[in-house]
C-alpha cells in the first residue's frame, strides 16, 4: 500500500520540483524589479535588492517615490493615449488582414497560392531594421512619417507574415468537409469567412491578438524612426525612456515605469488568457 | 452586442485618425532638434528652448533618444534629417560631413564676432576639413580625481601633484589596510568608456598632446610603444586586487554611476575616484547628505612626465545643424550666446563655453573653479574614444579595455583595436 503510494506520488513530485524550480529561476529578476522599482534611489545605488530580504518587514525601507515621479513626469497622459492610438491600429489591422489571408490561402483553391504562402512565409526572416531606410524614404515622399496612420500600416507590415502564417495552420486544420457543406448549401466564401472560419478560429485569433498586442505596445525603435520621439506623438516606451539622462542617470525610474507600463499588457493578456493555451495548440493536430 | 463591438472599434479608429492631427513637418516657425537628454537634463533644455521661444515666437519642437546615432543616421539616409541634432563630438562629426549633410556654420555665425565670446578652442573643436560644422555649447572636464577632504585629512593622505608621489600614496593606503581607487566600467551597451577615459589621460600625461593626436588621427598605429605604456599604467591599478576596490571582477561589473559611491560608505571601501565632472549629480542623487565642494572635492589627475604638464581631457555638448531653415539658424546662434548657455550650465553642473558667462550662474564654488581650471588649462584635448570612428571610438576600444581588465593578453587586445582601426579610417 504504502509503496504503492510512493510508485504513485514520487514522479509527481519530482515534477513538480522541478516546475517550481525553475519557475523561481524565472520570476527571481522581475521579484528583484520589483522590490527595486519601492526603494529609494540611495538604497539602490547602494545595496542590491536582496538586501530587504533580511528584514521584509520594515516598511519604512520601501517607497512610492519612483512610481510617483515616473507618474506625475509631464505628458505621461498623452503617451499612454498615444499608446493606445497606435498599440489598437497596429493590432485590428494586421489581424484582420491576416484572418482573410490566411483564410484564402487555406480555403480557396488557386493556383499558385503555395507559391504565395511561402513567399509570405519567407518574409519572417527579413529584419526589421534593413527596411527602415527604405520605408521611411517612401513615407517622406507621402508625408506619412509622423502619422498614426503610417505606424499602423509599418506594424502591419511587421506583423503580417506572423500573424498569417499563425492562422493558416489554424485553418489548414479545419475540416474542408464543413466548408463543401456549406457551399452545397448555397453559402458564398465570404459567409463561410463570417460565419464558418472566424467563430472557430476564436483561439487563435485571441493569441494572435495577444502577441501583436504586446508587440506593438512593447516597440521602441520602430516609434522612434517612423513617428519620432516628439511628445505630441510619442508612445509610451519612448517617453519612459527619456526618464533616464543621457549618461544613466535616474535608471532606478525605469524600474517603476517598467510596471507602469507592464500594466495594460497584463490587462489584455488575463482578459484573452483563457483563450491564449488553446490558441497556441491551434494548427499543431492536423486532422 | 457583437456588432457593437465591432462598431465601437471602427468608431475608435476613425476618430484617433481624424482627432490627433499629423506632427507638423519643416515649417517656418519650427526647429526640431534630436537629443539624447532625458530626465533632469530633458527639463533644462525644456528651459532653455522656453526661453528662445519667448525670445524669437519660434517653437522648438525636442525629440530624445538614447539611441540617437541609429535614428539620425536612417533619418538621413531617408533624407529627412532633423534640422539640429546633439552629436558625440568630433568622430561622428567628421562621419557626417564627410556625408555632405552638414550646414557650414561660418554661413550661419559671423565669424569676426563670434571669436570674441567663444574661445577658438571651440571653433577648432567644431571645426572639419575648411568647414565649421559643430558648435559646442557646453563642456565636461575629465581629467578629475575625486576624494573626500575630511577622509584624506584623518587618515594623514596628501593630495598628489604629481605621479611619484601618487604612487606613494597608493602604496601608502595599502600599507594602512586601505584601498586606494573605486572603478566602475559597466555602462550597459556603452560599458568601457570610463576606461577610455583613463587611458587618454594617461596618454596625454605620459606621451603628450601631439601623440595623442597622431594616435586619434590613426598615424600611429595601436600596437605602438607608448600607446602599450598607457594601458600598462591603467592595468597597473585595476588588475591589481590590492589597488582598487573589489579587483578586476568588480571594476567590469559595476556602474560607472555606482563606483563612486565606495567613497562614502563608512568606513570608505576606497579613496579616490576618477571621473568627469558630471560624476557630481550621481553623487547628489545617491548620497542626498554629501554636500558637494566641501565633503567631496576634486584635484586633477597628476601630471606623469613633467615636460607634458597636466593637459586637460574634457568632453562636452555639441550640436550640428541639418537643414538650413531661417529657423535653425535663430537657435544656433542662441545657443551659442551666454543666455542659453547660463540656463544650460546653472542647472546642470557642466561648463559653458561662451566666455561670457556670468560665473554667478554656476550651482556652486567647486564648479567655478571647474570653469576656471577649463580656462587655466594649456592643453584641452576632447575626448579621444569620441573623436574616432565608431568602430574603434565607441566600440573595439570599449571592447578592448574591457578584454585587458578581464585579463586578456595586452598585446592581442591591442592588434585586435588596430585590425578593426585599420578597417575604418
Amino acid at each position: 500500500m504504502n509503496r504503492l503510494k510512493i510508485k504513485k506520488y514520487a514522479p509527481r513530485v519530482v515534477v513538480n520540483a522541478l516546475v517550481i524550480f525553475a519557475m523561481i529561476i524565472w520570476i527571481v529578476p522581475t521579484l528583484g524589479l520589483f522590490i527595486t522599482s519601492f526603494r529609494s534611489a540611495s538604497d539602490v545605488a547602494r545595496t542590491g535588492w536582496w538586501t530587504v530580504l533580511n528584514s521584509p518587514l520594515k516598511f519604512t525601507q520601501y517607497t512610492f517615490e519612483n512610481y510617483k515621479n515616473v507618474l506625475s513626469t509631464g505628458g505621461m497622459s498623452t503617451a499612454f493615449r498615444n499608446s493606445f492610438i497606435i498599440t489598437i491600429g497596429g493590432t485590428v489591422v494586421p489581424v484582420f488582414l491576416a484572418a482573410l489571408a490566411a483564410f484564402g490561402l487555406s480555403k480557396l483553391h488557386f493556383g499558385g497560392r503555395t507559391f504565395f504562402y511561402s513567399l509570405i512565409v519567407m518574409m519572417m526572416v527579413i529584419p526589421t531594421q534593413m527596411t527602415f531606410v527604405p520605408v521611411l524614404r517612401l513615407y517622406n515622399k507621402l508625408s506619412m512619417s509622423g502619422t498614426f496612420v503610417g505606424l499602423w500600416l509599418v506594424h502591419t507590415g511587421y506583423g503580417l507574415p506572423f500573424a498569417i502564417f499563425m492562422l493558416h495552420n489554424f485553418f489548414q486544420a479545419l475540416p474542408d468537409d464543413l466548408f463543401q457543406a456549406a457551399y452545397i448549401d448555397g453559402a458564398s466564401v465570404w459567409v463561410t469567412f463570417t460565419r464558418l472560419a472566424l467563430p472557430l478560429s476564436v483561439p487563435a485569433i485571441a493569441s494572435l491578438v495577444i502577441f501583436q498586442f504586446l508587440f506593438v505596445w512593447n516597440d521602441l525603435l520602430v516609434a522612434l524612426i517612423y513617428l519620432g520621439g516628439h511628445e505630441t506623438v510619442a508612445p509610451l516606451t519612448v517617453r519612459l525612456s527619456s526618464l533616464v539622462g543621457s549618461y544613466g542617470q535616474d535608471w532606478h525610474l525605469l524600474t517603476a515605469a517598467a510596471f507602469v507600463s507592464m500594466i495594460v499588457p497584463l490587462i489584455v493578456f488575463f482578459s484573452l488568457q483563457k483563450y491564449f493555451v488553446r490558441g497556441i495548440l491551434g494548427g499543431s493536430v492536423k486532422g | 452586442m457583437k456588432r457593437g463591438l465591432v462598431f465601437a472599434i471602427c468608431s475608435l479608429f476613425v476618430v484617433s485618425v481624424i482627432v490627433f492631427p499629423i506632427t507638423a513637418l519643416a515649417q517656418d516657425d519650427i526647429v526640431t532638434v534630436l537629443g539624447v537628454w532625458g530626465g533632469h537634463e530633458l527639463e533644462v533644455f525644456q528651459e532653455v528652448t522656453k526661453a528662445f521661444t519667448e525670445k524669437t515666437g519660434i517653437k522648438v519642437q525636442f525629440e530624445g533618444t538614447r539611441d540617437l546615432p541609429t535614428v539620425l543616421q536612417t533619418r538621413l539616409a531617408a533624407g529627412n534629417p532633423p534640422d539640429i541634432a546633439a552629436i558625440s563630438g568630433p568622430g561622428a562629426l567628421k562621419q557626417y560631413a564627410d556625408q555632405d549633410a552638414l550646414v557650414d556654420l561660418s554661413e550661419v555665425f559671423d565669424m569676426n564676432t563670434i571669436t570674441e565670446s567663444l574661445n577658438p578652442t571651440w571653433i577648432e573643436l567644431g571645426s572639419y576639413d575648411g568647414g565649421f560644422y559643430g558648435l559646442m555649447f557646453a563642456a565636461d572636464i575629465k581629467s578629475l580625481v575625486w576624494y573626500r577632504p575630511d577622509q584624506f585629512a584623518a587618515k594623514g593622505y596628501e593630495v598628489p601633484t604629481t605621479w611619484d608621489e601618487m604612487e606613494a600614496l597608493m602604496d601608502k593606503m595599502v600599507a594602512n589596510g586601505h584601498t586606494p581607487w573605486a572603478v566602475g566600467l559597466e555602462s550597459g551597451a556603452a560599458s568601457g568608456w570610463p576606461a577610455t577615459d583613463w587611458i587618454e589621460d594617461i596618454l596625454l600625461r605620459t606621451a603628450g598632446p601631439e601623440v595623442y593626436d597622431q594616435w586619434v588621427d590613426h598615424t600611429i598605429p595601436w600596437t605602438d610603444p607608448r600607446i602599450k605604456e598607457a594601458f600598462e599604467i591603467f592595468g597597473t591599478i585595476v588588475r591589481n586586487s590590492d589597488y582598487v576596490y573589489g579587483g578586476p571582477v568588480t571594476v567590469l561589473s559595476t556602474n560607472f554611476g555606482d563606483s563612486v559611491n565606495e567613497l562614502f560608505t563608512d568606513p570608505p571601501r576606497a579613496y579616490m575616484h576618477r571621473q568627469a565632472s558630471f560624476i557630481t549629480s550621481f553623487i547628489r542623487d545617491a548620497n542626498p547628505d554629501v554636500v558637494i565642494g566641501k565633503d567631496v572635492s576634486f584635484f586633477s589627475f597628476p601630471s606623469i612626465k613633467p615636460e607634458h604638464g597636466n593637459p586637460m581631457l574634457g568632453a562636452g555638448d555639441m550640436l550640428a545643424q541639418f537643414n538650413r531653415t531661417s529657423a535653425a539658424d535663430e537657435f544656433m546662434r542662441f545657443m551659442a550666446s551666454a543666455d542659453a548657455q547660463e540656463i544650460w550650465v546653472g542647472s546642470l553642473g557642466k561648463l559653458g563655453t561662451n566666455s561670457k558667462i556670468d560665473p554667478a550662474v554656476y550651482p556652486d564654488d567647486l564648479t567655478r573653479e571647474m570653469a576656471a581650471a577649463l580656462n587655466d588649462a594649456d592643453v584641452f584635448r576632447f575626448d579621444g574614444s569620441d573623436s574616432m570612428p565608431a568602430a574603434v571610438g565607441s566600440g573595439a576600444f570599449w571592447e578592448g579595455t574591457l578584454m585587458y581588465v578581464g585579463g586578456d593578453d595586452l598585446d592581442d587586445v591591442l592588434e585586435y583595436i588596430e585590425t578593426v582601426a585599420s578597417e575604418s579610417y
